[in-house]
């Protein structure tokens, strides 16, 4: 009778020798997540050492820095005569980043209440992936877009529009955001139990009710995180901006005009190849910090409010 | 007896009735905005596409697959450097971000810790990866400019001419001499890497183009000049001046990387890192606690479990998931533009692994900025060659979804 195979050639190891290389792994494998708190780490440390450089300036105090309505670091080569006050290029993001809201929540939000409460199931399987293919648009395609199409047909529809406004960047930013909002709000509301339809249901309530009065109450959580995640994600976009905003830095809330943004800046001053040290090169880490808090405040918060006030059902 | 609700006593029918009438009007006008809006973003898909197909179809020539960027013969630029960059730099990114991304996945996933402070960390780690997928890819972009391209200036900064940074393999110097040859160049071992001119006054050791080395005589002005070709272009004027030139060999390295195509992809790694690993989680997820239960009950330590277990049942989710952050890292225009500069001339692809390289994002942005009608139809074109790569890299995502489905059914 011959033994089974495994018993045959038995190879057995030094159960310390196993226990050891156990260890090792996932050591290793620690230290592969140790690295993604590192990349923050460095983010951080990046920012502030670099931009301390930028403060350190004679020409350059904190509160004119925060308050000044005059951006010229890369207009004027002469030290003496650089304005650093971010307000024009805040106000530019924030004019972008309004017209893309305006553009992508009410129609990622209706968009996921159809797909989560009256799509067919036909529907869905192409309405999703065609909001999957715009999700997957490099966004420099996107800011030629926002020049060859979005421009021109404001400048035929209304006169007033310079050919790099920040409407048409904000729209090509709308376009950019509407999947995100979309397949988030999407999540959270699919999330929501059926018990709770049916009920709305049985007492009476129109589908239109049910969608607005129940289930989006009931996913709110998930949808102001989607929000605010959409919002971030408008303001730190770069290619659409510094493609179609244009790259003058304004101080208006007039949406037709130019409108440099943050990115906008950072871009043109890499492009510009201005000569690393001095205190308007320094000034790209200053706009970078601005930016990076924005954002980075924004997704805490979105992460926050998913993970503290998700609804749990069972 | 108890008295009835008053909503109930006091109805008025043809209130009620309006009331409803009204109820259903709104939800059916509801329904139609709906299914408008849906359809807004099919519009816009196919606005775009038409535009671009419209403004680029008529420049898709072999000319732009085949040949590089020029100035001066706007109407035959092309974009091969860029589509051979692209490939190379996301190569790069690739061989980073995957096995960091998926260690780190298996870590968070599958050995979660029992202890209180350890679960506090574990928290933490996860809401950092979070938050780092919410940050901007241009931040990552001056990360990759500092980190990558200057190293914080450790090991100095790389100058044109002045300071090749801290070299570590693959590059010969030499000084370059002319000789009496007009025209012809001999090359003369650098033996101190700091000094970076010299001046030749007596007989030294030398190579010629082909690598055969000779002894390079010199000619002292005043006495008789060699007339032959062969020893003329062995022979150099007293007091010639030697500058440097490095030969790079493929594997050339060197400290800080500088403005190199290691760099792009190691910064696209950064981008992407967060995206595999939340997709890698999840496919973890996905996999049965059955299987897991069944692999620890037959005596597998949790590394055995998870190598020949887990690993296996997540790897489709694994790889659709990076497949779909490839694409997002061929599309990414901003970090590469921050680390490898804006600057789109150049022949062919990366030479060494120190050079530079061009990604076609940055290419399209560069044309896309120009005001030449060419460019702008150059662009149009390029976009539409972006698209069909990024159209392979998703149906290859797609099916292998799908095939998955199909075997779990």
């Amino acid at each position: 009778m011959s033994l089974p195979k495994a018993l045959q050639s038995k190879e057995f190891r030094s159960t310390r020798i196993g226990v050891l290389s156990e260890r090792l792994i996932v050591f290793s494998l620690a230290t592969c997540a140790t690295i993604t708190v590192l990349i923050t780490i460095g983010i951080i440390y990046m920012l502030v050492s670099q931009s301390a450089g930028f403060f350190a300036s004679d020409a350059v105090s904190f509160s004119g820095f925060l308050t000044d309505t005059e951006w010229t670091a890369l207009q004027s080569k002469d030290l003496e005569k650089a304005k650093f006050g971010i307000l024009p290029l805040l106000s530019g993001t924030l004019r972008v980043t309004a017209i893309a809201m305006l553009i992508a929540l009410p129609l990622g939000l209706v968009t996921a209440i159809y797909l989560s409460e009256f799509a067919s199931r036909r529907i869905r399987s192409w309405l999703k992936p065609t909001l999957e293919v715009i999700a997957g648009i490099p966004t420099v395609v996107l800011g030629y877009f926002a020049i060859l199409v979005i421009s021109p047909s404001l400048q035929f529809f209304t006169d007033g529009f310079t050919t790099f406004n920040a409407t048409s960047a904000g729209i090509a930013v709308g376009i950019l955001c509407l999947p995100m909002v979309c397949s988030l709000s999407e999540d959270a509301m699919r999330a929501v139990p059926r018990s709770l339809r049916e009920g709305a249901y049985g007492l009476g309530c129109t589908p239109f009710e049910t969608s607005i009065k129940v289930v989006v109450p009931a996913a709110l959580s998930g949808i102001v995180s989607a929000f605010l995640l959409a919002f971030s994600r408008a303001i730190g976009e770069t290619m659409v901006v510094a493609l179609a905003a244009g790259t003058l830095p304004t101080f208006t809330f007039d949406p037709s005009q130019q409108a440099q943004t943050m990115t906008g800046f950072i871009v043109e001053m890499i492009k510009s190849e201005s000569e690393y040290g001095t205190v308007q090169y320094f000034s790209l880490y200053g706009v970078a910090m601005t930016l990076f808090v924005i954002t980075f405040g924004m997704t805490l918060i979105g992460q926050i409010i998913r993970r503290r006030f998700q609804e749990s059902y069972q | 007896m108890s008295t009835m609700p008053s909503a109930l006593t006091s109805q008025d029918p043809k209130y009620l009735t309006n009331n409803a009438i009204r109820r259903k009007r709104l939800s059916s006008w509801f329904y139609g905005l709906c299914v408008a809006i849906a359809f807004v973003s099919v519009l816009i898909l196919v606005v775009l596409l038409a535009a671009i197909w419209a403004q680029g179809q008529s420049r898709l020539t072999v000319d732009l697959l085949t040949r590089a960027h020029s100035e001066l013969e706007i109407e035959r630029s092309g974009m091969w450097p860029s589509i051979i960059g692209s490939l190379i730099v996301c190569f790069v990114c690739a061989m980073a971000a995957l096995p960091l991304g998926i260690a780190t996945a298996v870590f968070l996933e599958e050995f979660k810790p029992t202890s209180k402070p350890l679960r506090l960390i574990h928290g933490f780690i996860q809401l950092n990866i979070a938050n780092l997928a919410g940050v901007p890819s241009i931040v990552y972009g001056l990360l990759g400019l500092t980190v990558f391209v200057y190293m914080f200036n450790v090991f100095g900064q790389i100058k044109v001419n002045e300071s090749p940074g801290l070299e570590i393999m693959g590059a010969d110097h030499y000084y370059q001499v002319m000789t009496l040859q007009p025209g012809h160049v001999v090359f003369v071992p650098q033996e101190d890497a700091s000094v970076r001119e010299i001046e030749i006054t007596e007989p030294i050791e030398a190579v010629d183009n082909s690598g055969n080395r000779f002894e390079l005589a010199v000619w002292k002005p005043g006495t008789p000049r060699p007339k032959d070709e062969a020893t003329k272009r062995q022979t150099i004027e007293e007091g010639a001046i030697g500058g440097t030139i490095t030969r790079r060999s493929w594997y050339y390295f060197r400290l800080p990387l500088d403005k190199s195509f290691l760099s792009g992809g190691f910064t696209l790694a950064l981008v992407i890192l967060p995206i595999i690993i939340i997709a890698s989680q999840e496919s973890l997820r996905a996999v049965s606690p059955s299987l897991r239960e069944a692999s620890m009950g037959i005596g597998a330590t949790t590394w055995q479990t998870v190598r020949h277990v887990c690993l296996p049942a997540a790897i489709p989710g694994i790889m659709t998931g990076s497949i779909l952050a490839m694409g997002r890292a061929i599309g990414e225009a901003a970090p590469i533009l921050v680390v490898l500069g804006a600057t789109v001339m150049k022949g062919g692809g990366p030479e060494h692994l120190m050079d530079n390289a061009i990604t076609m994002p940055v290419l399209i942005f560069n044309w896309a900025g120009r005001q030449q009608n060419e460019f702008q139809e150059l662009a149009a074109a390029a976009i539409i060659v972006l698209l069909v790569v990024l159209l392979i890299l998703n149906s290859t995502a797609i099916i292998i979804r799908q095939k998955v489905q199909k075997a779990h059914n």
